[in-house]
């Protein structure tokens, strides 16, 4: 008889991944988040969406798209470049900078919603509340987020949260869309080993 | 599980909404009014107020505990059809003895689900409780939405007679027996005399049709007006009735379809309500006490704010938000002084009544709950209350 197998080292530790929003999730949340802006708006009644590239722009389209199906109601949508507007600009090598698209009849008088994938520092919203005043000057301006990460580092919240995902610093949410990446998905990397 | 067949939702103004069949295959119309309420959809179907009306879930998942041979507040389902967003696809709780589909079917209730329940009571919200059809025989829309245009209308709507039990029956006190109270059935919840029996209150339930003479005759030391479908104002029997109660100063209470009877035998108007109240977490403001309850409602009518002209509901009762006690006016009527003493506050509709000189109160919501929170509980004790009160003073007795 063999004794059995002397231990071995443990295997490396694998970074943990957890999908926190699967597609039919993300649609479902999307769907909803459609639904609450057609409520605290009074049915989209004035009001623009602006996405924050890059996944905000798909998201902002799909947003109108789902309102339109709700109440028949046609809501502009547009892409807000923030590039030239972070705060960090200077410290990182020179990056592209895309292209802004205001819808027509522009923004001025406007309730202009904010649209991003993940909420967390706030220094992304704060740079896109300064490249608005690029554009125009928006009667009021909201912010809808498909996810809600935390730890905030600006005066910054969203009016609309697809998903809150309380997170430590040393995990990271990645959110992918069908438009930009081939798959809707939400999934948290790293963290505690389960 | 089988495919369930297509089934189409119209509403009067030709707004359309596609599902499937739920419960039974067939076509329905009614009034499309929505019920706030996450708990609780066993008594919502089965409370005789729904009578011809289509109730819409606001809450997502329905049929989630499946059906109790216990819960039921009347002997049938009286909803004329159900819409819901996703049915639980199996029920489960140790209450249970059936599931809800299979008890819609039995009773041949039409429903449809896999609706945007959230878009559909945004738009009756905001345009109104407004006629319905829905259908899993009918593909057109255009067909079916010349039918719903063609129901009946739930303004002046007679339906308690409808509703009323053939026969009177009595529910007896549980416990020590203290009083007697004669109910006008107008469309009665079980949870009424029930309420009543845990306060020693022998219940005598009368059809609709009784007159003050039969229902003094059971031995009643009270009368009771209870909820019901329909429009008030073509209540004029049970008004005169309540008129003849309040003369010969007999102890009155009512619920809901009873307070609006209340309110037009004291001369007071009843108007429909845009959307009216329908779930089980309204506050309303005691105005004797100051006290806020969360309590269910259940009303597309309501009793127009007394003494203020021809401007029916949405008046301002200053600092009515902030909970405080308002100073009421008293209001001048043929039977004397009478209060507002309760009010909603979401929409400062009136919710109670309160006669200062006879002995006679109502209430808008339903402190019975089923479903609902016992908040209001309470006002069945003021009714025991207001009968001893009355029996001793005059020093009448029953046995």
């Amino acid at each position: 008889m063999a004794y059995p197998p002397a231990a071995q080292s443990p295997p490396p530790r694998q970074p943990s991944v957890k999908v926190i929003l699967a597609s039919a999730d993300v649609q479902r949340v999307v769907d909803r988040i459609a639904h609450q802006i057609l409520e605290k708006t009074q049915g989209a009644e004035n009001t623009v969406l602006l996405g924050i590239p890059t996944r905000g722009a798909p998201l902002a389209k799909r947003l109108a798209a789902r309102i339109s199906t709700f109440e028949d109601v046609t809501v502009p949508v547009g892409v807000l470049d923030i590039t030239l507007h972070r705060d960090d600009l200077r410290r990182h090598a020179t990056r592209a900078v895309g292209p802004t698209q205001v819808p027509p009849g522009g923004i001025d008088g406007r309730r202009v919603v904010l649209v991003d994938d993940v909420l967390f520092s706030g220094r992304t919203v704060r740079a896109a509340l300064d490249a608005l005043n690029d554009v125009g000057r928006p009667a009021s301006v909201q912010l809808a987020v498909l996810v809600d990460r935390g730890h905030r580092e600006l005066p910054i919240r969203a009016d609309y949260v697809g998903k809150n995902i309380p997170t430590s610093l040393a995990e990271s949410v990645k959110v992918t869309l069908a438009e930009t990446d081939g798959t809707d998905e939400v999934k948290l990397y790293g963290g505690t080993p389960a | 599980m089988t495919k369930r067949r297509p089934a189409i939702l119209v509403l009067e103004d030709g707004r359309t909404f596609h599902g499937e069949a739920y419960g039974s295959v067939g076509e329905t119309f009614g009034e499309a009014v929505f019920n706030t309420g996450m708990t609780g959809y066993q008594e919502t179907l089965t409370d005789p107020s729904y009578h011809r009306q289509v109730v819409v879930q606001t809450a997502p998942h329905i049929g989630n505990t499946g059906v109790n041979d216990s819960d039921d507040e009347s002997g049938r389902i009286w909803v004329a059809g159900y819409v819901v967003r996703d049915p639980a696809r199996v029920g489960s709780n140790w209450r249970a003895t059936g599931g809800l589909e299979e008890r819609l079917s039995a009773e041949g209730v039409v429903g449809v689900s896999g609706v945007d329940t959230r878009a559909l009571t945004r738009h009756l919200r905001e345009r109104g409780a407004m006629r319905v059809g829905i259908s899993s025989v009918e593909t057109d829309p255009r067909a079916l939405l010349a039918r719903v245009r063609q129901a009946p209308e739930m303004v002046g709507a007679d339906l308690s007679t409808e509703v009323t039990t053939a026969q009177p029956y009595v529910v007896a006190a549980s416990g020590e027996h203290r009083f007697t109270v004669a109910a006008l059935d107008l469309g009665i919840k079980r949870n009424v005399p029930r309420r009543l029996a845990a306060r020693g209150v022998t219940t005598h339930v009368l059809p609709a049709g009784s007159t003050v003479d039969d229902l003094l005759a059971t031995g009643a030391d009270a009368v009771f007006l209870s909820p019901g479908p329909g429009d008030p104002a073509t209540a004029d029997g049970p008004v005169a009735l309540a008129r003849e109660v309040l003369r010969r100063e007999v102890p009155l209470f009512g619920i809901c379809f009873g307070s609006q009877i209340l309110g037009r035998a004291l001369g007071f108007g009843t108007y429909k309500l845009g959307y009216g109240h329908r779930g089980i977490n309204q506050p309303v403001l005691d105005r004797v006490t100051g006290k806020v309850e969360v309590t269910s409602h259940n009303h597309g009518f309501a009793v127009a704010w007394p003494g203020r002209g021809q401007d029916p509901g949405a008046v301002e009762v200053p600092g009515a938000r902030h909970g405080a006690v308002v100073p009421d006016a008293v209001i001048e009527t043929e039977f004397g002084g009478v209060q507002v003493s309760h009010v909603c506050l979401n929409d400062n509709v009136v919710e109670g009544l309160r006669a200062k000189d006879v002995p006679a109160f109502t209430v808008q919501y339903h402190p019975e709950a089923a479903a609902g929170p016992h908040d209001a509980d309470y006002l069945f004790d003021r009714f025991a209350e207001l009968i001893e009160g009355r029996t001793h003073s005059e020093g009448r007795t029953h046995a």
